[in-house]
């Protein structure tokens, strides 16, 4: 079995509100699991828990065998394999978007910078912005923004993706643009975990979705059962208000 | 007419006085350029302690030290400070004057410096170290590569405007009996018996010069508004 992510009894408070309680899961990898469900549920805290943006109260997350929340376990090393996209994009607006891209792995992987150069254009075009390696953060449109995160991630060959909300912020006519290029790393096998509220999207693309609610996950299953025939009440209160 | 040609032939070019006036501003400018590098080094050191302590909760012992060291600093007039090196600290007058008064304000402006760059690093989106740290960098990596030149763009204005309070404030360096430019008008007064040429010049050359830079942080702020749009 090839297990990326194991969470067992995942328990997260903020200062003493239980946000995620008792979460155990496992993803392998090519999952592609979306994590749904109605806002203040603890999607995002459950997702930055995976590379410990927030600190878990107690629990085991195992990120390919490796116990993160060991106090010998180096995080750094462990989330270099594992990227993250936000809502917000958070690229660095004082770097071109050539330098945003080529400087973790220049600098964590020790990648030559005439190779990583190289790798930041392939992967450009493919999201199709080589036009815009020049630019700074701030010249481009919100969709422009978050597929160059997209990249900026992807540069660092990861074994796994986040996306936190990726299209919340996007004005609608820019949803499109980012999903397709998430669309094109799931058709690479990409293993990704993923918090959306693009529900077409998650049934499309998502081999499990899991529905997450007063920080439990109370629901999984694969897309076509989870929409057409939850066998849970809250969910089905969920998706009639949503979709 | 006559009365004014006389009074700045008396005042400065009588033996050489302007003199007292060149050679003051060279120290003047010397010890505010000094203190101020001295200012920034320290002062980023103490504003980095202190983020990271407030960040991360690390630290502790040295975040308290930089406190105590803020508090006093600032809780006490720089006269009394320069005096207490000079007089206390330094007692040797092998030392030169100009380097103690520039320790003294160095480690004065520090205090002020350590704030404002506090204030610039706060101010900084935390989703830019989210964002860092989940790359894979280490805090300090994060911290160097991406928020210090984001927090150091932001705060130049303030720090250009703490170059112009510290020339200012460099006039008490005669206390420690260094000939700053305010102490080489004041001598000048003690030749002549006349305080209106020396001290006007005096103020006159400070106004200049606070001037030109209060001019150059203006350009700055609205270069920095252009870039960030």
């Amino acid at each position: 079995m090839n297990t990326i992510i194991k969470v067992e009894n995942l328990n997260k408070e903020f200062n003493g509100l239980k946000v995620l309680d008792d979460i155990s899961l496992e993803i392998n990898k090519n999952d592609i699991v979306c994590i749904v469900g109605p806002s203040g549920s603890g999607k995002s805290t459950f997702l930055r828990c995976l590379n410990m943006l927030e600190k878990p109260t107690s629990g085991h997350i195992f990120i390919e065998g490796v116990d993160i929340l060991d106090e010998k376990c180096n995080v750094d090393k462990i989330r270099q394999k594992m990227g993250m996209v936000f809502q917000q994009f958070n690229l660095f607006p004082h770097k071109n978007i050539l330098d945003n891209l080529i400087m973790a792995p220049t600098t964590l992987l020790k990648i030559k910078k005439e190779d990583a150069i190289i790798e930041a254009k392939k992967l450009l075009n493919k999201v199709g912005l080589e036009e815009k390696i020049d630019a700074y953060p701030d010249q481009l449109s919100g969709g422009q923004k978050q597929r160059v995160a997209i990249v900026r991630s992807l540069m660092m060959n990861p074994d796994v993706m986040l996306f936190d909300e990726p299209t919340s912020a996007l004005d609608p006519e820019m949803v499109g643009e980012v999903l397709d290029v998430i669309k094109k790393l799931a058709k690479d096998n990409m293993t990704m975990v993923l918090v959306t509220h693009e529900m077409g999207f998650a049934r499309e693309v998502a081999n499990r979705i899991i529905f997450l609610e007063n920080g439990k996950f109370s629901y999984e299953a694969p897309p076509n059962d989870f929409f057409n025939n939850p066998d849970n009440e809250r969910l089905k209160s969920f998706l009639s208000k949503v979709l | 007419m006559i009365n004014f040609k006389n009074a700045i032939y008396i005042n400065f070019i009588k033996d050489s006085r302007y003199l007292y006036i060149v050679n003051g501003l060279k120290n003047t400018l010397i010890i505010t350029f000094f203190a101020l590098l001295i200012g920034i080094i320290l002062g980023l050191c103490i504003a980095i302690v202190r983020t990271n302590h407030e960040n991360t909760g690390r630290l502790k012992i040295l975040n308290n030290i930089c406190k105590v060291y803020l508090t006093i600093i600032r809780g006490t007039p720089v006269v009394v400070q320069l005096m207490i090196l000079f007089f206390c600290i330094f007692t040797s007058r092998e030392i030169p004057g100009i380097f103690i008064a520039i320790v003294g304000f160095g480690i004065n402006s520090a205090a002020y410096v350590a704030e404002i760059f506090r204030a610039g690093l706060m101010s900084i989106d935390p989703g830019q170290m989210e964002a860092g740290r989940s790359l894979g960098f280490s805090y300090s990596q994060t911290m160097k590569k991406i928020i210090i030149p984001q927090a150091f763009k932001n705060v130049l204005p303030a720090l250009l405007n703490e170059f112009i309070a510290l020339i200012k404030e460099t006039s008490v360096a005669g206390y420690v009996a260094v000939q700053d430019l305010t102490k080489g008008g004041d001598i000048i007064k003690s030749r002549t018996f006349d305080p209106w040429m020396p001290l006007l010049l005096v103020a006159l050359i400070y106004l200049i010069i606070t001037s030109i830079l209060t001019h150059l942080v203006g350009l700055i702020e609205k270069n920095l508004r252009k870039t960030e749009r």
